[in-house]
């Protein structure tokens, strides 16, 4: 190989093959997908994310908890997934166009939270275990290894105030002193609303039946 | 023509002396980011097993100190290596000065400053949390204009050679060098610019981080290897005829190759499909290049033991062909439906980057610098620690990730185990990947040393280059000049 015109030719060539290929072929196929309107129930799924639910997609990407958690539940017969009651279906490409920004995740170091909102629906629950993921509820911790995110809170001397009826309720021995309680911040709070709205419940017909492999293979056929 | 340019040592020590201080400028930018990131994914790593620490501050929270730690170890670390190694290869190569020098210090200003700025912003909780996209959209435009900046000088001078042939490294730097800006441009506009919808997104960024892997830093590693056997051995590679088809295979394939990063992910299926097809592609290019190095090693393993140069490029070459295989067979259906989001796809792009591209960064760098500076390495007792730690703790990540992948990858397809008792079992392996990311460091402080002590004009020698006569061209041709 002597000449560099060709050598350029081909260098561009590759990725720009690779990009039409992949990126604009895939673009292609999902670019336009739009939400689906129940033919009984006259819904548009997947259902759009409430305001605070939105701003909390933003709380949980600038703290990256795409790190660790991812956001996708593959089908039946391909991990365990769906054993493991992380959701009730496999994903569709339909389910994530909801989202402005789409974070799968690659890494599971913590559970997957696709469906989270559907498997815990406790606000409570996310307050305490992102207070104090170690705190121990019936003798088991809420979460092992995660890290606590106590920067979410703030902590408030009671005094003489009323407290506050957002204060987290703390199991004994997991909170801060006594007289001091526990408040979620707005992020947290939106952060909290996200995760309860992680919930792909709606099952497209459409997508139902591309994905489900015939019951009853024909024999023999003709 | 089958080995590297073997112009005249004048010649050589001209190219050397313009391709000086832009190389040092870079290496030791790419220095000291690899020392601050190998502290920062030392804490991260150090906060798998141990969860309470530094999670205090929202600014180290592990959801951002390890994107900002591999933000750092990719951008700042290896894009510096890898525009310091580069420039000097091209212009050797292509028998020409580097020129200009002058726009390469404005493009490394802003390259680094832009680095500085997108860490500083994923720490304080700018992140896109795309992976290795992570940095905020304001450093975008300032790192692309950096890039042309430096990118520029390496395809001028590719442009301007005064020689016939063109070698199998100045291939690699040459597709390296455009294929990284459109890829990241791409990326770039698809996702935020002008954002596409829903799965389109992650596969936007799986088809960048994969080509930023297998396009940009393992060409980078290739280009190294290429030059670097036959200049130490002596001896020109085996059956070079069949570089370019390759060259040609590899790049195809591997651009190809992004989507089985999605095996399982909620995307049409021929998407992590055509990603599985050209990842088996692969076969004929590791099999060309295992031909190319291996044959040229053999029979000169005694060389080897006896050049810092030439033991971190074996490392490298033995660090390519694991990652390359692990990516194949990672890649497989019904592998990845158990290694899946577990610490193997860690350790694939971990053995990429650091164990075939850092690694053979270091032996460039042992090679190049005594030229560069015309002084010998002072201390043969922190190259021997380098060398030993990065050994020590590349075999130690290897096992400590494979390990952790395995637990992960056979605990996870069993629904019977609660994912608490996962997290457990994955303790003293996390942990025992802290030793590994410690030693690790422990090498690269020893190099970062003798990188100061070799570059430093004040030296405690005096003007050494005056001192120490330029070594003949055949002693070169066998063993580099360190002490």
């Amino acid at each position: 190989m002597k000449n560099g015109l060709k050598l350029f030719l081909g260098v561009f060539g590759i990725l720009a093959l690779s990009w039409v290929g992949l990126l604009l072929a895939a673009h292609k196929q999902l670019g336009a997908l739009p939400q689906f309107k129940d033919p009984v129930e006259e819904t548009l799924n997947p259902v759009q994310l409430s305001g605070l639910a939105h701003q909390g997609a933003l709380v949980y990407q600038d703290l990256g908890c795409a790190t660790c958690h991812t956001q996708q539940v593959r089908f039946e017969g391909v991990g365990s997934d769906i054993a493991r009651g992380w959701g009730e279906r496999g994903g569709y490409p339909r389910d994530y166009i909801r989202d402005d920004v789409v974070l799968l995740g690659s890494s599971r170091i913590g559970p997957d939270l696709r469906n989270v909102g559907k498997r815990i629906p406790d606000a409570e629950y996310f307050y305490k275990l992102l207070y104090a993921p170690e705190a121990k509820i019936g003798g088991t911790a809420l979460a092992h290894g995660m890290p606590p995110h106590k920067f979410l809170f703030t902590e408030r001397v009671i005094a003489d105030r009323q407290p506050s009826y957002k204060a987290v309720k703390l199991p004994a021995g997991f909170g801060p002193a006594e007289g001091i309680e526990v408040v979620p911040t707005p992020r947290a709070e939106a952060l909290v609303a996200y995760l309860l709205s992680l919930k792909d419940t709606y099952d497209y017909p459409t997508e139902r039946s591309l994905n489900t492999p015939a019951a009853h293979p024909k024999e023999g056929g003709h | 023509m089958n080995s590297p340019v073997s112009n005249s040592r004048a010649e050589q020590q001209e190219i050397d002396a313009s391709a000086k201080w832009p190389v040092l400028v870079f290496l030791g930018a790419a220095l000291a980011w690899l020392l601050l990131g190998g502290v920062m994914q030392l804490a991260a790593n150090m906060q798998l097993h141990n969860p309470a620490f530094l999670s205090g501050c929202v600014w180290t929270t592990h959801g951002r100190l390890a994107p900002a730690a591999e933000n750092i170890l990719v951008y700042g670390w290896g894009f510096n290596a890898a525009f310091a190694f580069g420039l000097w290869l091209m212009a050797r190569l292509s028998a020409t000065t580097l020129r200009h020098g002058g726009w390469l210090f404005v493009g490394a200003k802003f390259w680094n400053l832009g680095v500085a700025l997108g860490v500083a912003g994923i720490l304080a909780g700018y992140s896109t949390s795309f992976d290795l996209l992570e940095m905020p959209r304001f450093v975008v435009f300032l790192l692309l204009v950096a890039y042309a900046l430096i990118g520029v000088w390496g395809v001028t001078t590719f442009s301007i050679r005064n020689t016939e042939n063109v070698y199998a490294s100045q291939w690699y730097l040459f597709g390296a060098a455009f294929w990284f800006p459109w890829l990241y441009s791409v990326a770039q506009i698809m996702l935020f610019r002008a954002p596409v919808r829903g799965v389109l997104q992650p596969i936007v960024d799986a088809w960048y981080v994969n080509g930023l892997y297998s396009l940009w830093f393992l060409p980078i590693a290739l280009a190294a290897i290429y030059y670097f056997l036959p200049k130490l051995l002596g001896k020109p590679i085996k059956s070079y005829y069949l570089a370019p088809l390759a060259f040609w295979w590899f790049a195809a394939a591997s651009a190809l190759a992004g989507g089985s990063r999605l095996v399982g992910a909620p995307v049409p299926v021929w998407v992590p499909t055509l990603g599985i097809v050209a990842h088996m592609l692969l076969v004929l290019p590791v099999i060309i290049l295992a031909v190319n190095f291996l044959g040229t090693l053999k029979g000169g393993f005694g060389a080897v033991a006896g050049s810092l140069s030439l033991r971190f490029i074996g490392l490298s070459i033995a660090g390519f062909f694991t990652a390359v295989i692990l990516g194949m067979v990672l890649a497989v259906r019904g592998v990845a439906a158990s290694t899946a989001y577990t610490q193997w796809e860690t350790l694939r792009d971990w053995l990429a980057l650091y164990a075939t591209f850092s690694v053979a960064m270091f032996g460039a760098a042992y090679f190049y610098l005594p030229r560069l500076t015309g002084k010998v390495w002072r201390s043969s007792v922190l190259t021997g620690v380098h060398f030993g730690a990065t050994l020590l703790g590349v075999i130690a990540i290897v096992i400590g990730l494979a390990g952790a992948g395995c637990v992960q990858a056979h605990q996870l397809a069993d629904a019977s185990i609660p994912f608490a008792k996962i997290t457990d079992s994955l303790v003293a392996w996390h942990t025992f990947n802290s030793v590994g990311f410690g030693l690790l460091l422990l090498g690269n402080v020893a190099f970062f040393l003798n990188f100061v002590w070799i570059s430093c004009p004040i030296n405690s020698r005096g003007t050494a280059s005056a001192e120490i006569p330029a070594p003949s061209a055949l002693t070169l041709a066998t063993k580099e000049g360190h002490a």
